[in-house]
């Protein structure tokens, strides 16, 4: 396979991702076996693949929903505040919910989505990442179903991009230095 | 969970599914090229696990934007006034633009889409459509790349949903009445 210019390696490639999400979805399937209104709220645009790989292989009945948003961002630096440019179209009241995201970093935008879906009185809610980059938590929030913990890199692929760019690449790269300075 | 034993029969099984997917990439590949750098505007909800497998397919630099749209209409049929929920996070001017869908039934809300997005000057406009349904076209609308044209069944399925359900059914089938009456009572 020839990767594209800028990416320097694959950090966890189709099949690995493959068969972490199945664990997952078996995870997940036992644990909401008892649960008939489960929804999944994936977190856009970086959620989307995972999500849909996800949801495909989960065994329980549920509803998906999405959410966008946008953090007020100075470059890569993330400030913490994050902007909801797009709510869940249904109320998540007394519904179990798994928050569905691609990437935890500093952990502000999970946080701050913990902490805004928990206002809505949910039967539950938990949150379910692929990625995590324990070296850059600025804040603790809480993980239940976690893919990979991977290094300080920055990494492109399976829905997340650097300035959109390599977003639908199958696996998970990592984006050379000079690709991103 | 019992979502499967509400399809009465598979209209597309997972393979044909795939292997169809595989060929709209190809087809894709075929018209746009890495300068074109395409964005890809998928519409949600019912759009998204289709364009999650189209464009592992896609060899050509590309971009994917989101809108969510909700037709004032109540129940099963589309009055084609549509309200946009969420709109694109970019702009489209000079940009070539591929609508992803995952059916056209009337056409009303696509059409709906391609004369909003085309106000915005994109330098060209192409639709790709998982399904069509052509017994149910009441406003024609040109359609670039359709993967399988469906006669007027109920389909759910990768992506298509019933009242929220069988969204993840990794084929296309189409649902029993009794399930249809079932999930419209509830």
């Amino acid at each position: 396979m020839q990767l594209p210019n800028a990416v320097e390696r694959i950090l966890l490639d189709e099949e690995t991702i493959a068969a972490r999400v199945r664990e997952l979805a078996a995870q997940i399937s036992a644990d909401y076996a008892d649960e008939d209104d489960l929804i999944l709220v994936g977190v856009l645009k970086g959620a989307f693949i995972f999500l849909a790989d996800l949801a495909r292989r989960l065994m329980v009945s549920h509803h998906v929903d999405f959410i966008a948003v946008s953090s007020y961002n100075r470059g890569t630096v993330n400030s913490g505040a994050v902007r909801l440019i797009m709510d869940t179209r249904t109320s998540v009241a007394s519904r179990h919910v798994l928050i569905i995201e691609d990437i935890l970093d500093t952990g502000h935008t999970l946080d701050y989505l913990l902490r805004n879906f928990r206002a809505r009185k949910p039967a539950s809610l938990r949150s379910c990442v692929l990625l995590s980059k324990p070296e850059r938590r600025q804040v603790e929030v809480p993980v239940d179903y976690l893919g990979f913990e991977i290094p300080d890199l920055w990494v492109v692929g399976y829905g997340l991009d650097y300035a959109d760019r390599f977003r639908t690449l199958p696996y998970i790269g990592a984006l050379k230095q000079e690709a991103h300075e | 969970m019992g979502l499967q034993d509400d399809v009465a029969k598979i209209m597309v099984p997972e393979p044909e599914l795939q292997a169809r997917v595989a060929e709209l990439g190809q087809a894709i590949n075929a018209t746009y090229c890495d300068a074109d750098r395409p964005l890809l505007v998928c519409v949600l909800k019912g759009a998204f696990v289709f364009l999650a497998d189209l464009i592992r397919h896609l060899e050509m630099r590309h971009e994917v934007d989101f809108m969510e749209i909700s037709s004032y209409g109540a129940g099963t049929v589309s009055s084609g006034v549509v309200r946009i929920l969420l709109d694109l996070a970019q702009s489209i001017e000079g940009r070539h633009v591929l609508i992803v869908e995952d059916i056209v039934d009337s056409g009303r809300t696509l059409d709906y889409i391609t004369r909003n997005l085309r106000t915005r000057g994109p330098a060209s406009l192409r639709v790709c459509t998982l399904l069509s349904k052509p017994d149910r076209r009441e406003i024609d609308v040109p359609l670039d790349f359709v993967g399988f044209e469906v006669p007027d069944e109920f389909v759910v399925g990768y992506g298509l949903d019933f009242a929220e359900e069988y969204r993840n059914l990794p084929f296309i089938g189409v649902l029993k009445e009794e399930a249809i009456r079932q999930r419209a009572n509830q």
